[in-house]
């Protein structure tokens, strides 16, 4: 989504609302649901057909679940516990065939859509030293608007039914309501039904701290994207579409200009998205907290795209981590190695998954394999030598938790971040390798000083805009980690901040966007998965 | 209690585990560290745990895990 297209996306979210507020209490879910239909299929008719079905395979799966636990509660009553305990075995069974099918259903869908291309290529290439030297055309398929997000809350939906964390939803339209309410299609957060579902149907009416509340983060996100996004995207875009022209110096500071132009348009979209569901009485999930704060890579990965990172510990980490196989590994693990290295090998092999598996969900390319690869093999390394650390830094008599130790943590997390961003900005793996040797080799250091770094799409007042828009992120962010919320502070704070805090957004937005005949539309980098 | 105190010194060395409520909300304790826990406890306490059992409220103090492995105990 571009400026325009959330000016409309806004339009259209007013229309609803009062649509919303027009109709009773009771019924008000039923507007958010047709507002939601429409949104899709003015997006695509045809595609829309796939999260139909993904809302039917998903109901129903969740009301076989629910019955065939039903019945086990019933039928174990007055049995003996070896009794309960077969039958207990035979309902986990069924209920994981049914699971499994319903899974491989949903996910089907989306491996077949979006991972098509990729496997075939993969598999040619795979074929090749076997002498298989036919020409293999990529299969790509159009992607239905937020497959990659609602698939993800479909099977979450379906491991907490299978799991008995609730009852499956007995009304339809209600499940379609949670898989499609608008607000989260196209860039998420990744909802949780049990979470969800209560807000979207109570139905809330107009509060003023409400209506407040949403016209405060709606408008904190257009400033994220407008105001920082976009000016940081034009160098970012020039240099990395033709990195061999430039020196590693200016390569360095268009991968710092992406990183910021990462996080604010994403963290940006989802404060639009949180603010406009908000007005809807719906709080979505925290995507985003503060990540640059972190002092490591998986806290970082604790604190950015929030929503991701829980449904992979929850649907993939805890339950490969606590499978028959990886006990049996353990076992074998604990019998052939030290004590130390038997608890990082388990562990480190579930972590593998995750992160192959959260590569692959960004996209369909060998590029997004070594991303997450990037990401587990920092996370392994920090297992490993973390006892190693501790044992150094307490020779050297150094205290662990002072400022500056603290600092230089959070520095290096985000040297090493940047780098994550450059590797998922490349068009291939070889382009990161050509990179990092040109920012390596420290050449041309004066391209900062000498006139060129400004002459590549975004100026020195650019930078400067730029610059006092991530103090003020800096500033906000700061508070908010010493648990003082500006923002929600500013919506439920008296006249005479509020408005004017809010004025101060409208004119930023205004006037320091980048909008208009001077500035190109970028759209949002998450709303491509 | 003793030997629980003993598996978390193991997994994570330089805690407090006697005093620290809030060992997950404030990251001393992430999903890895937990895994390595459970996987420990499981063995030690013959007890099984499963993905629902892995919410920060059962892991956030000493005592909290201790309670979950009563739990599952019965």
């Amino acid at each position: 989504m571009n400026f325009y297209s959330y000016l409309y996306f806004l339009c259209f979210a007013l229309a609803t609302y009062v649509v919303y507020l027009i109709f009773p209490k009771k019924a008000r879910w039923t507007v958010l649901l047709l507002s939601g239909t429409a949104f899709y299929l003015f997006e695509n008719l045809q595609l829309a057909v796939f999260l139909f079905a993904a809302a039917v395979c998903t109901f129903f799966t969740g009301k076989v679940l629910t019955s065939l636990q039903e019945r086990f509660n019933t039928e174990k009553k007055e049995l003996p516990k070896d009794e309960k305990k077969k039958l207990k075995a035979y309902y986990t069974k069924q209920k994981k065939m049914v699971v499994l099918s319903a899974v491989l259903v949903n996910l089907g869908m989306l491996l077949v859509l979006k991972y098509t291309g990729f496997f075939t290529y993969m598999l040619a290439a795979f074929m090749r030293p076997f002498g298989f030297s036919a020409e293999v055309k990529p299969l790509s398929f159009a992607l239905p608007l937020g497959i990659s997000y609602y698939t993800l809350q479909s099977i979450g939906y379906i491991v907490d039914t299978y799991r008995g964390k609730y009852k499956a939803e007995k009304n339809f339209a209600k499940l379609a309501l949670f898989l499609s309410f608008f607000p989260q299609m196209t860039e998420g957060p990744i909802g949780r039904y049990d979470h969800l579902m209560p807000q979207l149907t109570a139905g809330k009416g107009y509060s003023s701290e409400r209506f407040t509340k949403a016209a405060v983060l709606i408008l904190w996100g257009l400033f994220k994207k407008t105001v920082i996004s976009d000016r940081a995207s034009y160098m970012a875009s020039t240099v990395f579409n033709d990195y061999p022209r430039y020196s590693g110096t200016l390569i360095a500071v268009a991968v710092i200009l992406y990183t910021v132009q990462l996080y604010t348009d994403f963290s940006g979209c989802i404060d639009i998205m949180s603010g406009t569901a908000r007005l809807f009485g719906v709080e979505l999930s925290e995507n985003f907290r503060q990540p640059f704060f972190s002092k490591t890579v998986s806290e970082f990965w604790r604190r950015w795209h929030i929503s991701l990172g829980t449904w992979f510990k929850d649907y993939v980490f805890y339950p490969v981590s606590l499978s028959k196989p990886f006990g049996a590994l353990t076992k074998i693990c604990t019998k052939s190695m030290t004590k130390f290295w038997a608890s990082i090998v388990p562990t480190a092999s579930a972590l593998l998954v995750v992160w192959l598996g959260t590569g692959l969900w960004h996209g369909a390319d060998i590029k997004y394999v070594v991303y997450g690869l990037y990401y587990f093999l920092i996370m392994l390394i920090g297992m490993v030598t973390e006892p190693l650390w501790i044992k150094l830094s307490d020779k050297l008599k150094l205290d662990r938790k002072s400022g500056i130790a603290e600092g230089l943590r959070v520095f290096r997390t985000i040297i090493l971040v940047c780098f994550g961003m450059a590797l998922f900005r490349v068009d291939s793996v070889t382009d990161f390798g050509a990179i990092i040797g040109k920012i390596f080799a420290f050449q041309d250091l004066n391209d900062i000083v000498n006139g060129q770094l400004f002459a590549l799409g975004t100026d020195w007042q650019d930078f400067i805009i730029i610059g006092l828009g991530i103090l003020t992120l800096l500033i906000v962010g700061i508070l908010k980690e010493g648990k003082k919320d500006v923002l929600g502070a500013v919506s439920t704070g008296r006249i005479y901040i509020k408005w004017p805090v809010l004025m101060a957004l409208i004119i930023a937005v205004i006037i320091l966007g980048a909008y208009g005949a001077d500035y190109g539309e970028v759209d949002n980098i998450y709303a491509q998965f | 209690m003793e030997k629980l105190l003993e598996i978390l010194e193991e997994v994570k060395p330089g805690v407090d585990f006697e005093n620290e409520t809030e060992l997950v909300d404030s990251g001393i304790l992430d999903s890895m560290t937990i895994i390595r826990l459970v996987t420990a406890i499981s063995d030690e306490y013959d007890i099984e745990i499963t993905p629902l059992d892995l919410v920060p409220e059962n892991f956030n103090s000493a005592k909290a895990i201790y309670e979950l492995i009563e739990r599952l105990s019965d």
